[in-house]
């Protein structure tokens, strides 16, 4: 038996890539697998309880809160706000190295908020998307601007750049929002020493191109298919992986009939050319505003005894994809969240079962609302603890299908809607859960009043960290969901923490600063929580260095 | 005691003193195709991404200032080019309405269509120079003029004036957009032996930024002067290479349009 083990744990770590974080945190996902899971394991359930403040960040920006992910490279954090403001810290101290504002046009509308969702360092720069469309590289020593470029027009598009870009090879690859406004979506990317673009990859295929067919009419033109997460990369295949958001109009398709690829979907393309190599899409001719949005987590793990490449993602839908990221086939899906009610299930092909569509005119409750049955805050995979660990909400809405004329850059719902007070199921509220990543099969569940908002970190000390609505940045057992540790902040938390080590000594890192579209819908179901107070702030830990 | 009577009558009266139930009632409907949609005000101003409106006491005069004008810097739009007064008096009219509304809303989400805006907002342009508008800004070209030149707000300004150059230029278009080859592009040669095409667009003792024509849309750069080998006045750079995914028909209608805006400033 132990024989074994020791065997099939030789094998795995044979097929099995490296995911895990050290001294760094150098990517939006932590590596480019998008893990979120440390190796660092200095802090652990031992001793964790005795975690202390080391230093806070008050970045000066409380509009939109503090959604960022801090990224960490020898010594010096990288964090951006709202507003694209950036700033170099010193890791171990706090001091303020540079900071850089991005200058947006004057009387500037901004779309859909100001937060930023980090930035991307590579090779001494750093890379920021902007509310106006640019992508700009800076000078990592001094916060100097390199270049920028204008991607399109803020104002005619209706979108702009609020996630992390990714950063590989010398390449910059960066999405774009505006899946609820008539727009059509893509992946850009661009050489980080020039700005120059490389290539595009339209998220709606065009006239002649392969997938044109599951569009009616001009449909394509304003259909969405926004990429508003970062992507991922698997350096021995090759590929990027991007999640493209819901089909415009959101809450109806009369004039988009089909399956309206390439929305709803994970496209795998070749780095070097941006060219597909495959895609899954896990929502045909959506109608909620089902987003495949989330990040795309890359873990290699064995299925009824054969090791699998597997890729892993979180549908705004409730549910979870599992599909194999050398060439899409589907492996498995499962449902994070009890208030589910716009499929009955997903078939033994990834097929939807029993679709319960919005209708025109007439309302109709559909779970989970619109906000998603999680939102973007990311999950951990922890390949020690062999768990994914991922936030969901329960909570359900009122919906009504409203016909609509798509204007270029213009909001494009097609519906209206209003959260419902109570789920189909037991109360409304969130959770954070661990599941086996390919059954769904779950270990343990902490509940929470309100939605979690902030993404999940998982360490090599077996612990996992995040923090609520209310200004509690926590960690738990990975093994039990055991509370072992708070602290009060002073606002929520809706960024996601990372960690890192600066001459040996770890420490756990957490925006704090409430805010975001999701966290201004929730006064709908729970009124008190407008009086959440907005922050922005990055709070950092370790263990007292006297040791006790 | 009078004093005090006042007081608690105020809210009453305030409440009974706006608007008609006509004009709310409009309001209501204008708000829902307006501004209840997506993730803004929520439906009946419950809350949403931006703040709630029901339960809240507004000034008329700043409910006014701001739907017209929009709030700058923010995702509050300006109305002002989009409803009349007669819409914003009503809107304004039910948005106060909600000052004494419970902050649940009764009911399910509105059935009401989205408010239809105007396709264009700065210069109408007529039927006969549409299409060149759309071609000029069509966003589903990755080479589109508005990549490079800015007509009526819109737009990149990395090449000069479009409407000044088609205002004097009495040439047949489409040979201008194939084979001009502007005087405002540059040869650029950096110390590590980079070249490229580029137009200057500012120049101070220690640095240079300047838009790099090699791939669309332009990136601009900022370069120190000490990277710079020379700026040469010979450019290797065609206008022709970036508009190819016009027809010829579709560069005569784009300068037929160009010329009807230079024609209207």
């Amino acid at each position: 038996m132990p024989r074994f083990v020791a065997l099939f744990a030789a094998a795995t770590a044979l097929f099995a890539q490296d995911g895990a974080t050290r001294e760094n945190w150098p990517h939006y996902g932590g590596q480019t697998s998008a893990w979120r899971y440390s190796a660092l394991d200095q802090v652990n359930a031992s001793n964790v309880s005795r975690l202390t403040a080391v230093w806070t960040f008050q970045t000066g920006d409380n509009e939109g809160g503090l959604q960022a992910t801090p990224i960490v490279v020898d010594g010096v954090m990288y964090v951006s706000t709202s507003h694209n403001r950036v700033f170099a810290i010193d890791a171990a101290t706090g001091r303020e190295l540079w900071s850089y504002y991005f200058q947006l046009p004057k009387g500037f509308t901004i779309f859909y908020g100001p937060w930023n969702r980090g930035v991307a360092v590579a090779d001494g720069r750093v890379f920021l998307g902007t509310l106006d469309n640019h992508v700009v590289a800076l000078d990592a020593k001094n916060g100097r601007e390199l270049w920028k470029v204008n991607v399109e027009d803020a104002n005619q598009c209706g979108c702009n750049i609020t996630a992390a870009p990714l950063v590989v090879k010398g390449k910059v690859i960066v999405g774009v929002t505006g899946g609820d406004s008539a727009h059509r979506g893509y992946v850009n990317a661009f050489d980080a020493k020039t700005g120059r673009q490389l290539w595009r990859f339209w998220t709606i295929p065009g006239p002649g191109e392969k997938g044109h067919e599951t569009w009616t009419g001009d449909s394509w033109k304003s259909g969405g298919g926004a990429t508003w997460m970062t992507g991922s990369y698997d350096a021995e295949l090759n590929l990027t992986y991007w999640s493209v958001g819901n089909p415009a109009a959101d809450f109806w398709g009369g004039n988009r009939k089909g399956d309206n690829l390439y929305t709803d979907s994970v496209v795998a393309l070749d780095l070097d050319t941006g060219k597909l190599k495959w895609h899954y899409q896990q929502v045909p001719h959506d109608v909620w505003d089902w987003d495949t949005a989330y990040e795309n987590v890359l873990l290699d793990l064995p299925v009824n005894g054969r090791p699998r490449k597997l890729l892993l993602n979180v549908n705004k839908g409730g549910y979870t994809f599992v599909v194999d990221r050398t060439n899409g086939e589907f492996v498995a899906a499962w449902p994070l969240v009890n208030n589910l009610n716009w499929i009955t299930g997903v078939g033994p092909k990834g097929e939807l079962l029993g679709r319960n569509e919005p209708v025109v005119g007439k309302s109709k409750i559909i779970c989970p609302s619109i906000g998603g049955g999680r939102s973007w805050n990311q999950g951990a995979w922890s390949p020690k603890a062999g768990m994914f660990f991922t936030t969901g909400i329960e909570w359900c809405e009122d919906v009504v299908a409203v016909p609509e004329t798509p204007k270029e850059g213009q909001v494009y719902f097609g519906g209206t809607f209003k959260l419902t007070h109570k789920p189909l199921k037991g109360e409304a509220g969130g959770h954070l859960g661990a599941y086996d990543p390919v059954t769904g099969k779950r270990a343990w569940l902490y509940e929470y009043k309100y939605p979690l908002l902030a993404s999940v970190l998982a360490t090599a000390g077996d612990v996992v960290f995040t923090g609520d609505a209310e200004g509690f940045f926590f960690a738990l057992d990975a093994t039990t969901g055991k509370k072992l540790w708070s602290y009060q902040t002073g606002s929520g938390n809706r960024g996601s923490a990372v960690t890192y080590s600066v001459n040996g000594r770890q420490y756990i890192a957490t925006p704090s600063g409430w805010g975001s579209a999701l966290a201004g819908l929730l006064p709908q179901i729970w009124p008190e929580t407008e009086r959440l107070r907005s922050g922005s702030a990055v709070f950092v830990f370790a263990l007292p260095e006297n040791g006790k | 005691m009078r004093r005090w009577l006042v007081l608690l009558l105020l809210p009453v009266a305030y409440g009974q003193s706006i608007g008609t139930p006509a004009s709310v009632a409009r309001g209501d409907k204008l708000f829902a195709q307006g501004c209840s949609v997506g993730y803004c005000h929520g439906a009946g101003g419950s809350a949403a991404r931006s703040q709630r409106l029901r339960g809240r006491t507004f000034e008329r005069e700043y409910l006014i200032k701001v739907i017209r004008n929009g709030i700058p810097a923010t995702a509050m739009p300006a109305w002002g080019d989009r409803l009349t007064d007669a819409d914003i008096n009503d809107l304004t009219d039910y948005i106060q309405s909600l000052a004494t509304a419970p902050i649940n809303v009764a009911g399910g989400p509105s059935t009401e269509a989205p408010v239809s805006l105007p396709a264009e907002k700065s210069v109408d342009t007529p039927e006969e120079h549409r299409r060149g508008r759309e071609l000029f800004f069509d966003l589903t070209r990755e080479s589109r003029c508005s990549v490079c030149h800015r007509l009526n707000g819109n737009g990149t300004a990395v090449g000069p004036d479009i409407t000044k150059v088609a205002a004097i230029k009495e040439a047949d278009g489409p040979q201008v957009l194939r084979y001009g080859r502007p005087r405002t592009v540059r040869t650029f040669v950096l110390k590590d032996g980079e070249r490229f095409a580029g137009v200057p667009a500012e120049r101070t003792a220690s640095k240079t930024r300047v838009f790099d024509l090699s791939a669309t849309p332009p990136s601009l750069r900022s370069l120190v002067n000490t990277d710079v080998q020379s700026i040469q006045r010979q450019a290797n750079w065609r206008h022709g290479n970036v508009v190819r995914g016009y027809s010829l028909e579709d560069m005569q209608t784009i300068w037929n349009y160009v010329r009807f805006v230079a024609a209207k400033k």
